[in-house]
């Protein structure tokens, strides 16, 4: 399957946030996103998803647009920022309702098997983030959003979802953003720069300096 | 089920508002159609109160489940004008 996001235009007010926008994600590959805060990554997941209505767009899926919001589609998940689940919701059931089984999620991450019986809220920050990420990637689907996934949580989490997005990439369009680019540039297949309102598809790590959005001694080897 | 439940996971903070609107339109008119269409006012009230602040944060857990905006409050509507027509023939069978 082939994801293009074309042709973006979007206004607060009278201010341009994005403009001239291009972006493609294939199956088998992740597609991560790089910007400065405030570049306008979140608004562009929002709107690939349908949350968030700009001016223009063009969706085309394997080059046929696409005239409805994508998560009408029903193959789409995204991981917003926040947390999106019930904070009453207990875990088993939060499962449940995504057709998953939490045995086999608390065989592979041994430390969440106590928490069967918690309700979402209870739990810490980082340990919502990821059952959130593995949610989203594990759930039956074609094209997932990930917005910041690595964001609040431990190194050890940070690789058990590099883990998951490399064994989720085989049969799914991955998009990531998240402000933890060595993470990001390491599990990404192509990478593209938001800078000015507009996607650059970045070939070489040196463009990243130049784009003004990486130090010369942050560039990776 | 679990998605019904859902759903009324996302009804839980609205209970309390929907059974004092019960309890007003009962001492009003104590008749269906009336309560019928408040209830149509408020469920539009609250799409757009969600709508219009952070809760429409909300919405995207939702939309991941393959629920839309529309349906959602669709489903809201009737399980609270359900639950509104319940509450008035029990009501009037008692005053």
């Amino acid at each position: 399957m082939l994801f293009e996001l074309d042709n973006v235009e979007l206004y607060f007010k009278n201010k341009r946030i994005l403009n001239g926008i291009y972006l493609k994600a294939e199956t088998g590959k992740v597609t991560g996103i790089l910007g400065r805060n405030g570049c306008g990554k979140t608004s562009l997941l929002d709107i690939a998803f349908g949350n968030l209505k700009p001016k223009y767009k063009l969706i085309r899926i394997d080059s046929k647009p696409l005239l409805k919001p994508l998560y009408k589609t029903g193959f789409v998940k995204y991981l917003p920022q926040y947390d999106s689940a019930p904070k009453d919701f207990k875990l088993y059931r939060l499962f449940k309702v995504f057709e998953l089984n939490w045995d086999t999620f608390s065989e592979r991450f041994e430390e969440f098997l106590i928490y069967k019986n918690y309700k979402f809220g209870n739990l810490s920050g980082g340990q919502r983030r990821f059952i959130e990420t593995y949610i989203i990637l594990k759930t039956k689907n074609e094209i997932v959003f990930l917005d910041e996934p690595f964001n609040g949580i431990s190194p050890l989490m940070i690789e058990g979802v590099k883990a998951l997005i490399t064994e989720e990439k085989i049969k799914k369009i991955l998009v990531v953003t998240d402000h933890k680019y060595e993470d990001v540039i390491n599990i990404s297949d192509n990478l593209y720069l938001l800078n000015n309102g507009t996607t650059k598809l970045i070939n070489k790590f040196s463009e990243l300096e130049d784009y003004g959005y990486l130090s010369e001694n942050q560039i990776p080897i | 089920m679990h998605r019904l439940l859902a759903i009324l996971a996302f009804y839980k903070p609205f209970v309390t508002w929907s059974f004092i609107t019960n309890i007003i339109v009962a001492f009003i008119s104590a008749q269906i159609i009336p309560g019928i269409i408040t209830k149509l006012f408020l469920t539009v009230f609250a799409w757009y109160y969600v709508h219009e602040t952070n809760q429409r944060r909300k919405l995207t857990f939702y939309k991941n489940l393959g629920i839309s905006p529309l349906k959602l409050f669709s489903i809201l509507f009737i399980l609270d004008i359900i639950f509104t027509v319940i509450f008035l023939i029990i009501f009037r069978e008692f005053t």
